[in-house]
C-alpha cells in the first residue's frame, strides 16, 4: 500500500508535468495545482503511515553489476530523515505551485508577459519536484546521484525561464557549477563501488579510513556545489534572475537542501566520518556562514540579500551535520530540523519579496518603503519570516539553531563553546540587519514606487499560498522534532 | 496598655504645643536681635503672634479653586508639627516607635514639597521661581541633612532617633558626631530660609517667591510653617548632637533643650544678619562641599573617632 | 496539579482571546472587548494560582512536552516568588488591557490587529517566563516577550523614532538573550538537563572546577537581566523603546516586563547558584550596577521633557533602586542574614511598589496626551489640574509616591532599602554611602515629578484655542485603572505588612536562602509598626498608620483650628503679575527653565552609546568574491584555451596530416624517453 502511495508521490509530479507541458496555458495551472496538491497529500499520508518505524521497498535492480549490489539495487525508503526532505518538497513544492498561479499571470509588475510560456513553466517546475522526491526517497546513494542530477538539469531550465541573456548565462554558471561538483559525487560513487561492491548508505563506513576520508570528502565537494557552499557558492546569488516562486523552491527549500541532505545521510547512516572530515565541514561552514553574512551589507536586491541569508543557514545545517559526525547526535538532529525549519521561513521570505515586486516592480531596498501600508499581510509574512530564520522563539529557527547549539557545546572543549559564540554573534548580527532591511522597505510612510498595479490587491493563491507558509514557521518544528530524535546512532 | 497611650499622647502634645507656640516666640526674638545688630528698634517680641492673628481674619484670596490647594497650608504646617513628634524634646522622642532618622529626612521634607507644590499650582510665574529655587535648595541641604543623620545612626548603631541621642549621651563629644553636628548647623541656616540661603523667597528678587500668592490665613499658616521649622531643625540639632548635659528629669532636659536652640536660633540670625544673598548656583557649590566634608564625619565614624 | 490546570486555563484564555481578537480585530471596539474579558479570566486565574502557591507551598511541579534530545521539558511550578509575579502580572496586564479600550481609538490609521493578540501573548510570555522552572522554557518564554513587545514599541510604524527604538530594543535585548542561552548551554553541557535542580547542582561545581567558566556563566546571566531590566550602559535602549510604544503598552512593560530582570536575577543568584563566595561578588556587582543606574538614570530624568521620556529614565532610576536592594542583600546574606534578608526583601518589596506607581504615572502621561495630544511638558505648560482632575489626583498621588514621600508605599520601601545600607556599614563602609546616594537621588525624584505635575496640571488653568472642543478627564475605562493602582499605593503604603509578608516568604522561599530569619524576627510581628530590632533592640521603626493618624488630626486641627478660625471669606482672584498687564500664556514659567542651574551641573550625566557607522571594507568585498579573482578568470582562461584549440581547425587536409605526424613523433618521442629506450 505505501509503495504504491510512495510510486504516486514519485510519478503523480511526472504526469502533471507531462498534462501541463502540453495543455494550453490556462489549464497547465489548473493541472498543475492539483497534482502538486495530490503528490503533497500522499506524501503526508505517506509520512503519517510511515512513522515511527520507517519504510523500505525494493523495486528492481541492475542485474549486470552484479549478483550483491545489482539485485535490489532501485527501491523507496522513507525514514525519518527522508521523511523531512519529502514533506519539504512536497509541501513547499505544493505552495509553489499554487503561489504560481497567481504570480505567473500578465499583473505581475516584475515580469510583463509570459503567460503562454506557463506550459514549459510547469513542466519543468513538477519536473523537479518528482526528481526531488527522487532525491529524498532513494535507498542508496546511486539512485540519489540520478535524481540529483536531474535536479540540476531543471533547476538550469528554471534559472533560465525568461531566456533573457542574463538569465541564460547565469542558469549555465549554475549547471556548471553544480555538475562539476556532481563529478566529485561520480568519483565518490566509482571508489566506493570498487571498494566495497555496494551504493548503500552506510557502504562507505565499511572501508578502510584512508579511503573513507576520500569518499566523505568527494561527497562533501558535490555537497558544498549543491548548497552553494564556499568556495561553491557564487551561482545561487546570480540564480535570482529566476521567477521568485522558483527561487523560493529550488534555491531556498529544496534543491540547495539536497547538499546538505546528502551530507546528513552520509553522516547518519553508519555514523563513521573521520574527524578530520567533519572538522573540514564545520570551518567550511563557519567560513560560508561568515563569508556570506559580510555579502549582506553589500546588497540592495532583496532577493540576493536573501539568497546570501539561505547560503549561511545551509551552512547552519552543515555545521549541525558537522557536529554530529564529530561525535555530537543533538547538531546533527538539529541541522537536519533546520532543513525543514529554514525552508518554511526563507521560503515565506521569498515569497514576500516576490508578491512586493508583483505589486511594485521592484526589488531594491533603496527604493521600497512603508510597504505595510498597501501590503499588511506581506509585511507581516516578512517579519515571521527573518524571526523564524534567525531563530526567535515560538518560531521554527529556534528550536532547530538551539539543537545546533547544544550538540556544538558537547564537543570537547574549546570547540564547543567558540562554536556556540561565533554562531550566536552570527546569528545577531544577521538578525539586525534582516531586521533593519525589514524596518526600511515594509516600515514607514508608503513612498510608490509608480509602476504599481491598482488597486495594490495580491491573488487569493499568492496569499493562501502566504498564509500556510506563516502558519508552517510556526509548527514545522511540531513536525520535525518527533522526527528527528529518531536520527540516532 | 492604656497608661502608655496616654503618656505617648501627653508628649505629643507636649511636643507640639512647645513647637507651635515657641516658634513665633523666636521668631521675634530674632527679629528684634537682627533690629538691634542693624542699630534699628525693631518691632516687639510679639509681633509674629500679633501678625499671624491679623493674617488670619483675612480675607482669602484664592487663584485657583481645589480642595488640595485649599488645605495646602494646614498640611504644611501639620507635616512640620508632625515632625516635632518623631524627635526629642528634653526626652524621648513621642512617637518613637513610628518614624526614626529615614522618617525624619522624609517628613521633614514634606512641608518643602508642599510649599513648592502650592507654589507652582498658584499660577504665578514668581511662584513658579521660587518653587523650583526652593526644590534646589531641598536638593543641596537635604544631602547634608542625610549625611549628619546618618554618621549619628553609624556611630549609635541604630537609626532610632533616641537611640542616637542616648547614645550621643552617654558617650561624650566624639570628632564625627561633632564635624557632623557642625554640618547639620550650616544646614539649619538653609532650612530656616535665612541669608544668605533665602533664595527661594528673595522678597527683593522675586517677592517672596513660592508666598507670592498667598495670603490672609494661608499666609500666616505658611508662615508659622517656616517658623517652626526652623525650631525644630534646631532642636534637632542640639538634642542629636549636643544633648549634654541631660539630668533625665523632662522639667529640667526640655527648657534646656529649648535655650540650646535658641543659641543655635541667635547665630544663624546672626550669620544672616552680616551676608548677602548667594546666587543659587553659589549656594548649590556650598552645600555640596558641606556634604563632601560631612563625608569625613563619616569616616571618622567607620574609623571609630 | 490544580496550579497547572490553572495555570493551562489562564493560557488557554490568553490564546483563545488572541485569536479572538485577531480575528474582530476589524470590527471596532469588539477586538478591544475580547482581550479584556480573556486578560480578565487568565488575571483572575493566575491569581488564584499565586494563591494556592502562598497558602500552602504549592503543588508539585507538573511537566509537559518534553524534547528528549535536550533534557527539557516545559516544568510549571509556581513557587512564592513566581507567585509574587503572577499577582503583580494578572493585574497589571488586565489594568493595561482595559485602559486601552479608549486609548488605542487615537490610532486610527495603525489597525489593532497587530494589537491586541500581540499584546495577550505577551502577557502569556510574561506569566510563562515566572512558572516555568526549566531553563530552556524560560528562555523560550522570554525570547517571546522581547518579540512580542517588539512589535509593540514599532506600533506607530510610520514613525522613525519608533523604528530606530524597535531595533535598538531587539537588537540589545536579541543580544542579551543570545548570552543566557550561551550560559544556559554551559551549564546543560554537564547537567544534561535544563530543570533547575540539576542546573543548580551543574552551577555549583562548574563554579569548583572552571571557577572562570562559572563566572563567565553568571556574567552572561547577570549581562541578559539588567539588559532587560534596563540598568546602564545596557539600558540604553529603555527611554526610546518606552517612549516610542503606544503608552498603555509603556505601563505594561513597566509593570512587568522589565522587572522580569529582576526575577532573572533573584532565580539565578538565589535559586541557581549556592551561597559562597561568587553571590557575594556577584552581589557587590549588582548593587554597584543599581546605584550606577539609579544615579545617572535618574538625574537624566531632570532633564527631560517628553513627559513619558521622563518617566522612562526613571524606570532605569528605580530599578536601580532595586538591584541595589537585591545586590547588597545577596552579598550580605552570608555575613549577616538579617541584613541580607532585608536587602532583598527591599529590593523586591520596591519592585511591586514600582508596579503600582509608575504604570499609574505611565496612564496619566497617556491620559494627558489622548486629550491635548502632547507630551511635551514645556508645550503643556501646566493647567490641566482644573479640567482633568481624576488624572491630576491619580498622577499626584503615584508621583509622590515614587519620590518616597510617606506614608506612600515608595517611602516604605525605600525605607527598607535604606536601613539595608545604613545599617550595613559593619560590613562595608561603601553601603552607607550608597545608601546616602540613594537618599539624594530620592529627592531628584521628587524635583523631577513635581516638573512633571507641574508642567501637566497645576498653574493657571487652560484655554482652549477657539472652536476646540474643551478638554475632558478621560472615559471612565482609562481613568478606572488610574485610580485603583493609586490606591492601591495608598493602601499599600499605609498598610504594608500583609503585601511584606508575602515577599519575605517569596524571598526565604528561595533554595539558597537557608539561615533566613523568620518575619517575626525580622520586621517585628506587629501589624501596625514594622521595627527592625537585633539582640531586642529596635535598630529601624516605621508605623504608617500612627503617623497618618497623627497627621491628619494635626492636619484637621490647623485647618480648623487656625486656618479657617477666623471665618474668613474666600474670594477667587486673577493671578497677580505685579501689575503688569500680560496674556497668561506669555507669563508661563516653562517646565524646561526648571531647576537650569542644577542640571548643568549633572549636564550629559546619562551616556549615550553612538552608533556604530559600519563602512564595509573594499579590499575584503574582492577578496571574499570569489567570482572577481577565481570563476570568471577561469572561465575566460577556457574560453580563450578552447578559442586556440578551435583555431587549429581550418580544414585543409595537409595541415592535419602534418598535425598528425607531429603528434605520432611526439607520442614515440614520450615513450623512447619514459622507457629509456629498452623494450
Amino acid at each position: 500500500m505505501l509503495t504504491v502511495i510512495l510510486c504516486l508521490v514519485l510519478l503523480l509530479p511526472v504526469a502533471g508535468a507531462v498534462m501541463a507541458g502540453h495543455a494550453r496555458a490556462e489549464e497547465s495551472r489548473g493541472i498543475a495545482v492539483r497534482a502538486a496538491l495530490a503528490a503533497a497529500l500522499l506524501a503526508i499520508w505517506a509520512a503519517w503511515s510511515a512513522f515511527p518505524l520507517g519504510y523500505d521497498v525494493r523495486l528492481g535492480g541492475l542485474p549486470w553489476l552484479g549478483r550483491e549490489a545489482g539485485a535490489g539495487l532501485f527501491g523507496l525508503l522513507l525514514d525519518p530523515l527522508a521523511t523531512i526532505l519529502l514533506l519539504v518538497v512536497t509541501i513547499i513544492g505544493f505552495l509553489t505551485v499554487l503561489y504560481s498561479h497567481g504570480y505567473l499571470t500578465e499583473h505581475n509588475q516584475e515580469h510583463h508577459g509570459t503567460p503562454e510560456d506557463q506550459g514549459r513553466y510547469y513542466f519543468w517546475l513538477l519536473a523537479f519536484m518528482a526528481s526531488m522526491v527522487g532525491v529524498a526517497t532513494a535507498p542508496n546513494f546511486l539512485q540519489l546521484f540520478l535524481f540529483w542530477e536531474l535536479t540540476a538539469v531543471c533547476s538550469w531550465s528554471l534559472i533560465s525561464f525568461y531566456r533573457s541573456a542574463t538569465s541564460l548565462r547565469v542558469g549555465f554558471k549554475a549547471i556548471l557549477m553544480t555538475h562539476a561538483g556532481g563529478l566529485f559525487f561520480i568519483a565518490a560513487l566509482l571508489v566506493m563501488f570498487a571498494q566495497t561492491g555496494s551504493f548503500d548508505f552506510d557502504a562507505p563506513s565499511r572501508m578502510n579510513e584512508n579511503l573513507r576520508g576520500w569518499v566523505y570528502g568527494f561527497l562533501l565537494v558535490a555537497a558544498w556545489a549543491k548548497a552553494a557552499q564556499v568556495p561553491l557558492h557564487t551561482w545561487l546569488p546570480d540564480a535570482m534572475e529566476a521567477p521568485t516562486p522558483i527561487s523560493a523552491y529550488l534555491h531556498a527549500a529544496a534543491m540547495v537542501k539536497a547538499g546538505v541532505f546528502l551530507m546528513a545521510r552520509a553522516v547518519s547512516s553508519g555514523w563513521a566520518v573521520p574527524h578530520g572530515v567533519g572538522l573540514l565541514m564545520a570551518v567550511m561552514a563557519f567560513v560560508t556562514m561568515l563569508v556570506a553574512l559580510s555579502f549582506y551589507f553589500l546588497q540592495d536586491d532583496l532577493k540576493r540579500l536573501l539568497a546570501y541569508s539561505t547560503i549561511a543557514h545551509l551552512g547552519y545545517v552543515l555545521l549541525g551535520v558537522a557536529i554530529g559526525a564529530m561525535g555530537s547526535p543533538v547538531g546533527l538532529q538539529g541541522g537536519v530540523l533546520h532543513i525543514i525549519c529554514h525552508a518554511f521561513g526563507k521560503a515565506t521570505l521569498f515569497l514576500c519579496v516576490g508578491a512586493v515586486a508583483w505589486i511594485t516592480g521592484s526589488r531594491s531596498i533603496s527604493r521600497l518603503r512603508g510597504v505595510a501600508r498597501v501590503m499588511p499581510i506581506t509585511a507581516a509574512a516578512y517579519f515571521i519570516g527573518v524571526v523564524t530564520v534567525t531563530g526567535i522563539p515560538p518560531f521554527a529557527g529556534f528550536w532547530s539553531k538551539f539543537m545546533i547549539l547544544a550538540g556544538a557545546i558537547r564537543l570537547p572543549s574549546p570547540m564547543g563553546p567558540v562554536i556556540v559564540t561565533l554562531v550566536l554573534v552570527e546569528s545577531l548580527v544577521a538578525f539586525g540587519w534582516m531586521l533593519r532591511v525589514g524596518q526600511v522597505v515594509f516600515l514607514g510612510p508608503w513612498t510608490p514606487t509608480g509602476v504599481e498595479r491598482q488597486p495594490i490587491l495580491l491573488p487569493r493563491s499568492m496569499k493562501a499560498a502566504l498564509w500556510v507558509l506563516m502558519l508552517g514557521c510556526l509548527i514545522a518544528p511540531v513536525i520535525g522534532i518527533p522526527l528527528v530524535h529518531r536520527i540516532a546512532p | 496598655m492604656s497608661a502608655t497611650i496616654l503618656k505617648v499622647a501627653a508628649l505629643a502634645i507636649l511636643n507640639v504645643a512647645l513647637v507651635l507656640l515657641l516658634s513665633p516666640l523666636y521668631e521675634g526674638l530674632l527679629r528684634k536681635l537682627k533690629a538691634t545688630l542693624h542699630s534699628r528698634m525693631g518691632p516687639p517680641v510679639f509681633q509674629p503672634f500679633l501678625d499671624t492673628l491679623k493674617l488670619l481674619g483675612k480675607e482669602d484670596l484664592l487663584t485657583v479653586q481645589h480642595p488640595a490647594y485649599a488645605v495646602a497650608p494646614a498640611a504644611a504646617l501639620a507635616s512640620v508639627l508632625l515632625l516635632a513628634t518623631i524627635i526629642p524634646i528634653g526626652g524621648a522622642p513621642p512617637l518613637a516607635f513610628a518614624g526614626d532618622v529615614i522618617g525624619v529626612v522624609y517628613v521633614a521634607s514634606m512641608s518643602a514639597v508642599l510649599l513648592i507644590l502650592t507654589a507652582f499650582a498658584s499660577g504665578s510665574p514668581y511662584a513658579a521661581v521660587g518653587g523650583s529655587r526652593e526644590m534646589m535648595s531641598l536638593l543641596s541641604v537635604e544631602p547634608v541633612v542625610a549625611v549628619t543623620l546618618v554618621v549619628g545612626a553609624m556611630k549609635a548603631g541604630t537609626l532610632s532617633v533616641a537611640g542616637i541621642a542616648d547614645w550621643n549621651a552617654a558617650h561624650g563629644p566624639t570628632i564625627s558626631m561633632t564635624l557632623a553636628g557642625v554640618a547639620l548647623f550650616l544646614a539649619v541656616q538653609a532650612q530656616a530660609g535665612k541669608l544668605p540661603f533665602d533664595i527661594p523667597e528673595a522678597d527683593q528678587e522675586v517677592m517672596g517667591g513660592p508666598l507670592v500668592e498667598q495670603s490672609g490665613p494661608r499666609l500666616a499658616l505658611f508662615r508659622w510653617t517656616m517658623w517652626a521649622r526652623q525650631l525644630v531643625f534646631s532642636l534637632l540639632l542640639v538634642e542629636l548632637f549636643f544633648p549634654w548635659p541631660r539630668t533625665g528629669v523632662l522639667a529640667a532636659d526640655a527648657p534646656l533643650a529649648l535655650l540650646k536652640a535658641l543659641v543655635v536660633l541667635v547665630l544663624v540670625a546672626v550669620v544672616d544678619v552680616v551676608n548677602p544673598r548667594l546666587k543659587v548656583e553659589q549656594a548649590m557649590g556650598y552645600y555640596l562641599r558641606v556634604a563632601l566634608s560631612s563625608l569625613a564625619a563619616m569616616a571618622f565614624a567607620v574609623v571609630g573617632m | 496539579m490544580i496550579t497547572f490546570r490553572l495555570l493551562e486555563a489562564a493560557a488557554a484564555f490568553l490564546i483563545a482571546g488572541a485569536l479572538g481578537a485577531l480575528i474582530t480585530a476589524r470590527r471596532g471596539r469588539r477586538g478591544a472587548w475580547v482581550s479584556v474579558v480573556a486578560v480578565s479570566g487568565a488575571a483572575i486565574l493566575m491569581v488564584a494560582s499565586a494563591v494556592r502557591a502562598f497558602r500552602g507551598g504549592g503543588d508539585p511541579e507538573v511537566s509537559a512536552l518534553p524534547i528528549r534530545a535536550l533534557g527539557a521539558a516545559l516544568r510549571i511550578h509556581v513557587d512564592p516568588l513566581s507567585a509574587v509575579f503572577l499577582c503583580l502580572a494578572g493585574p497589571i496586564a488586565l489594568l493595561t488591557t482595559l485602559y486601552s479600550v479608549e486609548y488605542m481609538g487615537r490610532f486610527v490609521r495603525d489597525g489593532l490587529t497587530k494589537y491586541y493578540p500581540v499584546l495577550l501573548i505577551l502577557f502569556l510570555a510574561i506569566g510563562g517566563t515566572v512558572v516555568t522552572t526549566d531553563l530552556f522554557w524560560f528562555l523560550v518564554f522570554w525570547e517571546l516577550m522581547t518579540l512580542t513587545s517588539f512589535v509593540l514599541v514599532i506600533f506607530e510604524r510610520e514613525s522613525r523614532e519608533a523604528h530606530r527604538a524597535g531595533l535598538k530594543y531587539f537588537v540589545w535585548n536579541q543580544g542579551a538573550a543570545l548570552g543566557l542561552m550561551g550560559a544556559a548551554l554551559v551549564l546543560w553541557r554537564r547537567a544534561g538537563s535544563f530543570d533547575f535542580e540539576a542546573i543548580r547542582v551543574s552551577l555549583a561545581t562548574l563554579l569548583d572546577t572552571a571557577p572562570v567558566t562559572g563566572h563567565a556563566v553568571l556574567f552572561l546571566f547577570f549581562f541578559g537581566f539588567a539588559t532587560k531590566a534596563g540598568i546602564l550602559p545596557m539600558g540604553t535602549w529603555l527611554p526610546d523603546a518606552y517612549t516610542a510604544a503606544p503608552t498603555s503598552v509603556t505601563a505594561a512593560f513597566g509593570g512587568t516586563m522589565t522587572k522580569l530582570g529582576i526575577y532573572g536575577l533573584l532565580r539565578v543568584f538565589l535559586h541557581l547558584l549556592p551561597l559562597g563566595p561568587a553571590t557575594t561578588i556577584w552581589g557587590i556587582v549588582i548593587a554597584v550596577a543599581g546605584l550606577t543606574s539609579l544615579f545617572a538614570g535618574t538625574l537624566s530624568a531632570l532633564k527631560q521633557d517628553d513627559a513619558k521620556r521622563l518617566m522612562s529614565y526613571h524606570v532605569i532610576g528605580q530599578v536601580g533602586y532595586m538591584f541595589f536592594g537585591v545586590g547588597a542583600g545577596i552579598a550580605l546574606m552570608q555575613t549577616d542574614p538579617l541584613l541580607g534578608t532585608l536587602g532583598l526583601v527591599a529590593g523586591l518589596f520596591h519592585l511591586i511598589n514600582n508596579s503600582l506607581y509608575k504604570p499609574c504615572l505611565f496612564l496619566g502621561a497617556g491620559a494627558v496626551e489622548y486629550r491635548t495630544g502632547s507630551r511635551s511638558l514645556s508645550a503643556l505648560g501646566g493647567g490641566l489640574g482644573g479640567v482633568m482632575a481624576g488624572t491630576m489626583a491619580c498622577s499626584l498621588v503615584a508621583s509622590l509616591a515614587i519620590a518616597g514621600v510617606p506614608p506612600l508605599n515608595g517611602f516604605t520601601s525605600k525605607w527598607l532599602l535604606y536601613a539595608t545600607g545604613i545599617l550595613g556599614a559593619e560590613s562595608s563602609f561603601l553601603l552607607p554611602v550608597a545608601a546616602l546616594v540613594a537618599m539624594f537621588i530620592s529627592i531628584v525624584t521628587l524635583a523631577s515629578f513635581v516638573k512633571y505635575v507641574a508642567g501637566a496640571f497645576l498653574g493657571a488653568p487652560v484655554v482652549t484655542p477657539a472652536g476646540a472642543p474643551p478638554i475632558r478627564d478621560v472615559p471612565a475605562t482609562m481613568l478606572a485603572p488610574q485610580y485603583v493602582l493609586a490606591g492601591a499605593c495608598l493602601v499599600v503604603g499605609l498598610a504594608p505588612f500583609a503585601v511584606l509578608r508575602l515577599v519575605h516568604q517569596a524571598i526565604v522561599g528561595l533554595p539558597s536562602m537557608i539561615g533566613a530569619p523568620d518575619f517575626a524576627s525580622l520586621l517585628g510581628g506587629s501589624n501596625t509598626t514594622l521595627a527592625l530590632a537585633r539582640d531586642g533592640i529596635t535598630l529601624a521603626s516605621w508605623a504608617p498608620v500612627p503617623l497618618t493618624a497623627v497627621l491628619l488630626i494635626l492636619g484637621i486641627a490647623a485647618y480648623v483650628g487656625l486656618q479657617r478660625a477666623g471665618g474668613v471669606v474666600t474670594r477667587r482672584v486673577p493671578v497677580w503679575a505685579c501689575g503688569e498687564e500680560e496674556n497668561p500664556a506669555e507669563l508661563r514659567y516653562r517646565a524646561d527653565s526648571l531647576y537650569r542651574p542644577f542640571k548643568d551641573v549633572f549636564h550629559g550625566m546619562y551616556p549615550r552609546m553612538p552608533v556604530v557607522r559600519f563602512e564595509f571594507p573594499d579590499f575584503l568585498r574582492r577578496t571574499l568574491d570569489l567570482d572577481h579573482w577565481l570563476y570568471q578568470p577561469l572561465a575566460r582562461g577556457t574560453q580563450g584555451a578552447v578559442r586556440g584549440v578551435s583555431r587549429t581547425h581550418v580544414g585543409i587536409p595537409q595541415v592535419y596530416l602534418l598535425w598528425i605526424i607531429i603528434g605520432a613523433v611526439a607520442v614515440i618521442l614520450t615513450v623512447l624517453l619514459v622507457t629509456g629506450g629498452a623494450p
